[in-house]
C-alpha cells in the first residue's frame, strides 16, 4: 500500500506484506551523497521468509524468533494471547511502574502530529504513515478502545455497534494486526524525541515500549540479539557479549600490556584494579568495548591512573558488563540486570557506581533503576562525564589542545542527554582539549550538529538497533534510521571538509551503542573513503596529553 | 427554573468531574522516571540548555533546590501560549491557540457576567459590562474560527483525517455549535445582557423566565442546552487534557526526584513493597517471567 494512503486500520489488512519502503521514498541525503549513484540500495528480506516468519508489515524483520501461525488455531491463540498481554499492561497488578505515564499517553493525544516532525525515521522516509510515531500508537489505542471498558478490563470479543466506531475503536483484530503491531514497535528508536516536542508531553516512545513489553513479557517473542543472546547471556554468563569471567581478565590484562608498551614509555606500568573492596569508585563498563573498541577501556585506565582515583573494575557476573538490554524490551530483565549491578557493588563495598561510554547503561542504572527498591539500598550511580571534566579542568593532566588538530563533530547520546541533562561536562572537555581556531562551527573548536543537545537526534542505533543485526532489520537500520544522524555529520563537517580526503575527520560519540551505529554508518555508506573515523571521548583526551609521544588515536599514527 | 437548575448541575458536574479525573491520576502509583530535559526545575543557569544536576560529580552529596520560579514560568508559559505547538509546529498553532484563547477568554467572559450582574451601577459596573462584551465576542469569534479551522484540517488534510475519529470530529462540531450559539445570541443582544441575567438567575436561584417578559428565547436556551452538555462532556473525554496536562509535565517528565535515603521517593517505594501480595493478581505468562524451579543437576 501507498505510504502516504495508509491508515491505522490498515494494519489489519490479511494478505502478504502492508508497504514496502523503496530508495525514492527516502529523504535525499546532503553533498556528496546527493547523487544517485551514492545512495546503496535496500537489501529486502527473501521472499520465503513471509511463509515462516513475520515479513508482513515492510519487509523488515526485527522480531527474530517470532514463527508465524500455521493454522486457524495458532493464529486465535496468537490473537488471544496478545489481548491478554493489553489486559496486562494496563493493570495495576503487572504494570504499575509506568501506569499513570502510560495512561496518560493513551488517553490525552490530540493528533496534532507535532510528534511527526521531530521524528528521524518518519523523515527519513519521506513522510511514509506507517513510520508516523502516533502510527503504532493509534492502533494500540484503537484496540484498547475496541476490547477493554473503561477499567482496563477485557471484553471478551470486543465491543460492538455504531459507539464503538464513534469513538475510535474501528479496527479488525486478527493476528496479522497483532504481528505487524509488534514489528512496527521496533520501528521506533524510543528516543523520545517526540515526546519533547508534544504540546501534552506524551510519549510515543513509552507506548513502542509498551508493545515491545507484552511481546516478550506475555508471548515471549523479542529480537534475539536483545533476549537470548542480549539479556538471558547477560545474566548466564556475566556480559552479553558472552565473555565470561576468565577470557574478561585475560583482556583486561592484555589491555594493560598494550597501554604499557604504547604509552608507558618505559617509566609506567598501566594495571587496571579488580575486585578491590572498599574503593571509591566501581567503573562499569560496557563490555562490548572490550571487543570492539578496547582502545575506550584502555584510555579510562590510563586517566584514571593518572589522577590517582581509587577505583576498580569487577568480575562478578554483571559487574562487568553495564548493558541492561531490557531498558528496550522487557522489565523483568531489566530489573534483574539492574539488581545484580547494585548487589555487585555493595558487596565490593565501593561508594558510587560510575558509568562508562555507554549511553543506555546510563539510563539504565541511574534512571530506570532508581525507584526499583529503597534509597538506603542502592549504591550512587553518576556519570563518568562530570568526573572527567572536573579532572580536565582542574588540571590533572597536562594537556596540549594542538595534538588535537582535526575536524571532530560531537554527537549526543539521548539517553544521557536528552533523559538525563548531561549536556555540557563533555562539551567543556572538548573546548579544553581540541585545538581552538582551525576547525570547528559556532566560534567552538570542534563542530555541533545543527540539532544538538538535549534537541539531539537519535544515532538511529537506539533502543537495539545497533546489536539488531539478524535477517535483514540491518537493511532497515542502515538505510532509514541512520539516515538523520548521517545527514547531520555530513551537514556539520560540510561537503569542502566531507571531499577532502587528506583531512582525517572524527565523530566523537560517547557511547557504545552509538558507536555500534556510526560503526554501521561508516559501512553502509562507505565513509572510510572520506577520511571518517569514529570513537568516544576519551581518547581524545588522551591523544591531547603531553605525557605521551605516540598519538592515542591510531588513525593519526599511520600518518 | 429549569435552565437555572441545568446551569448549576452543569457547573458542579464540570467541577466536580474535573476533580474526580485529577485526583484519579493522582491515586495513581508512583511511576519509574521518565525525565525529559529539558526540565524548568533546575537551576536558572542549567534549565536554559537542558543540564540537570547529574552534570556534577558526586551529585548526591549535593544539595538540590527546586526551581519553582523556573517551573511556574515555564508552566504559565506553556498553559497560556501552548509554546511547544508554536516552536514546532508554527502552522497548527494558529488554528488550535484561536480555540484554546478563546476558552480563556469565555472564562474571563463568564466572571465578567458575574461581576456585572451583582455590582451597583457605578464605574465598576460599567466597566465589567463593557469588557464583558469585549471578551464575549472575541471568544465567540476565536472559538468558532479555531473550530472551523481544526475540523477544515481534520477533513481535508490526510494526515490529520487519517487519524482522526468520528467522536474527534464530534468534539469540534459541539464546540463550534456552542460558540457560534452565543455568537447568534449575541446579535440580539449586543451588550451581553444575557451572561449576566443567567449570572444573576444561577446565583439568586431565579428562574431565568423572571429576566424575559416574553419568555426565555429559544436561542438562549439551546445556548444554555449546549454550554451545559460540554460542561459535562469536557471531564468525561480527552478534552479534559487540562488535568492531564498537568501530570505529563509535572509528575511525568519533569519528575526527576532522586531516590535518596529519607526522600518522599523512597517512602513511597516502601510502602509499595510493604503491600500484602494479591495471590490473584495478574501475572506475565513469558517463561522468562515464570521459572521453572532448577533442576538436580542444575542446582
Amino acid at each position: 500500500m501507498n505510504g502516504k494512503d495508509l491508515r491505522p486500520r490498515d494494519i489489519s489488512i490479511m494478505g502478504d506484506q502492508l508497504t514496502q519502503l523503496t530508495v525514492a521514498d527516502l529523504k535525499p541525503l546532503p553533498a556528496p551523497f546527493d547523487k544517485p549513484e551514492m545512495e546503496p540500495g535496500i537489501r529486502m528480506g527473501k521472499p520465503e521468509w513471509a511463509e515462516k516468519y513475520n515479513a508482513h508489515l515492510d519487509g523488515f524483520i526485527a522480531i527474530d524468533n517470532f514463527k508465524r501461525p500455521q493454522t486457524k488455531e495458532e493464529e486465535d491463540e496468537l490473537v488471544q494471547k496478545f489481548l491478554h498481554g493489553v489486559e496486562k499492561m494496563l493493570s495495576l497488578d503487572t504494570n504499575a511502574g509506568i501506569l499513570q505515564a502510560l495512561n496518560l499517553s493513551m488517553e490525552y493525544c490530540a493528533k496534532c502530529n507535532t510528534c511527526s516532525n521531530a521524528c528521524h525515521i518518519f523523515e527519513a522516509t519521506g513522510g511514509h504513515e506507517l513510520y508516523r510515531p502516533t502510527y503504532r500508537a493509534e492502533v494500540l489505542r484503537m484496540i484498547v478502545k475496541k476490547y477493554f471498558d473503561k477499567n482496563g478490563k477485557l471484553i471478551p470479543g470486543g465491543k460492538k455497534g455504531v459507539m464503538v466506531k464513534f469513538i475510535g475503536g474501528d479496527i479488525d483484530l486478527n493476528w496479522q494486526t497483532v504481528a505487524r503491531l509488534g514489528e512496527a514497535a521496533y520501528r521506533c528508536n524510543l528516543c523520545r524525541r517526540c515526546a519533547q516536542t508534544c504540546p501534552l508531553a506524551l510519549d510515543n516512545g513509552l507506548l513502542a515500549r509498551e508493545i515491545r513489553k507484552i511481546f516478550s513479557q506475555e508471548l515471549g517473542y523479542a529480537p534475539i540479539p536483545l533476549h537470548e543472546k542480549g539479556t538471558q547471556l547477560q545474566l548466564k554468563t556475566g556480559s552479553s557479549t558472552g565473555m565470561s569471567k576468565v577470557p574478561f581478565l585475560d583482556t583486561v590484562e592484555f589491555l594493560d600490556e598494550d597501554a604499557t608498551d604504547l604509552f608507558g614509555e618505559g617509566v609506567t606500568e598501566y594495571k587496571t584494579p579488580m575486585d578491590v573492596e572498599g574503593a571509591d569508585i566501581l567503573l562499569l563498563h560496557n563490555a562490548g568495548e572490550f571487543n570492539a573498541w578496547p582502545e575506550n577501556p584502555m584510555a579510562f585506565t590510563m586517566l584514571f591512573q593518572e589522577a590517582g582515583l581509587s577505583w576498580t573494575l569487577s568480575s562478578e557476573i554483571c559487574g562487568y558488563d553495564n548493558v541492561n538490554y531490557g531498558l528496550w524490551y522487557d522489565d523483568a530483565q531489566a530489573r534483574k540486570v539492574a539488581v545484580k549491578q547494585n548487589e555487585v557493588a555493595q558487596k565490593l563495598g565501593v561508594k558510587r557506581i560510575v558509568i562508562a561510554e555507554c549511553g543506555h547503561a546510563h539510563k539504565a542504572a541511574a534512571i530506570f533503576a532508581d525507584r526499583l527498591y529503597p534509597g538506603k539500598d542502592r549504591v550512587p550511580v553518576q556519570s563518568f562525564l562530570p568526573l572527567m571534566r572536573d579532572l580536565v579542568l582542574s588540571g590533572t593532566y597536562e594537556i596540549d589542545p594542538s595534538r588535537n588538530d582535526f575536524p571532530v563533530v560531537l554527537h549526543d547520546p539521548c539517553n544521557y542527554v536528552r533523559q538525563m541533562g548531561i549536556v555540557k561536562p563533555q562539551r567543556d572537555i572538548l573546548k579544553y582539549i581540541m585545538k581552538p581556531g582551525h576547525y570547528g562551527n559556532m566560534g567552538l573548536p570542534y563542530y555541533e550538529m545543527k540539532e544538538h543537545g538535549v534537541n539531539n537526534y537519535c544515532c538511529g542505533g537506539g533502543s537495539g538497533f545497533a546489536i539488531m543485526n539478524s535477517m535483514n532489520f540491518p537493511a532497515f537500520r542502515d538505510n532509514v534510521a541512520h539516515r538523520k544522524k548521517l545527514s547531520q555529520i555530513l551537514e556539520a563537517f560540510g561537503p569542502e571538509l566531507m571531499e577532502n580526503t587528506d583531512v582525517p575527520k572524527y565523530i566523537c560519540a560517547p557511547c557504545s551503542n552509538c558507536k555500534g551505529a556510526m560503526r554501521s554508518i561508516i559501512e553502509h555508506y562507505e565513509l572510510e573513503r572520506f577520511n571518517v573515523h569514529y570513537g568516544g571521548l576519551v581518547e581524545l583526551i588522551c591523544n591531547a596529553m603531553t605525557k605521551y609521544s605516540t598519538p592515542f588515536m591510531e588513525f593519526l599514527r599511520d600518518e | 427554573m429549569i435552565l437555572t437548575l441545568i446551569c448549576w448541575v452543569a457547573l458542579i458536574a464540570f467541577i466536580g468531574l474535573s476533580v474526580k479525573k485529577f485526583m484519579e491520576y493522582g491515586k495513581m502509583p508512583q511511576h519509574g522516571r521518565q525525565d525529559l530535559y529539558p526540565i524548568p526545575l533546575e537551576s536558572d543557569e542549567k534549565m536554559h540548555y537542558g543540564g540537570s544536576y547529574m552534570e556534577d560529580d558526586k551529585w548526591y552529596e549535593k544539595e538540590r533546590h527546586h526551581n519553582l520560579k523556573g517551573e511556574i514560568i515555564d508552566m504559565l508559559v506553556e498553559m497560556l501560549f501552548i509554546k511547544k505547538l508554536f516552536v514546532n509546529q508554527n502552522n497548527f498553532w494558529w488554528l488550535s491557540y484561536s480555540l484554546h484563547l478563546g476558552m480563556y477568554v469565555a472564562i474571563a467572559w463568564s466572571v465578567l457576567m458575574l461581576f456585572g450582574a451583582f455590582l451597583p451601577a457605578g464605574i465598576l459596573h460599567t466597566a465589567a459590562v463593557l469588557l464583558g462584551t469585549l471578551c464575549g465576542i472575541v471568544a465567540g469569534v476565536l472559538m468558532t474560527v479555531g473550530c472551523i479551522g481544526l475540523l477544515c484540517k481534520r477533513l481535508f488534510v490526510k494526515e490529520f483525517k487519517n487519524y482522526t475519529t468520528p467522536q474527534e470530529y464530534f468534539n469540534l462540531v459541539i464546540l463550534m455549535a456552542t460558540s457560534a450559539a452565543g455568537l447568534l445570541v449575541w446579535l440580539g443582544d449586543m451588550q451581553f445582557e444575557f451572561g449576566r441575567n443567567i449570572a444573576h438567575a444561577m446565583f439568586t436561584f431565579s428562574p431565568l423566565s423572571a429576566y424575559y417578559a416574553d419568555g426565555v428565547p429559544v436561542m438562549l436556551t439551546v445556548f444554555i442546552l449546549l454550554l451545559a452538555f460540554i460542561s459535562v462532556y469536557i471531564p468525561l473525554t480527552k478534552l479534559s487534557h487540562y488535568v492531564g496536562k498537568y501530570y505529563t509535565f509535572h509528575k511525568v517528565i519533569w519528575d526527576n526526584e532522586p531516590n535518596m535515603p529519607g526522600s518522599k521517593v523512597e517512602a513511597n517505594i516502601i510502602a509499595a513493597q510493604s503491600k500484602p501480595k494479591d495471590p490473584n493478581a495478574l501475572k506475565w505468562s513469558a517463561p522468562h517471567w515464570n521459572p521453572a524451579p532448577p533442576t538436580e543437576e542444575q542446582k
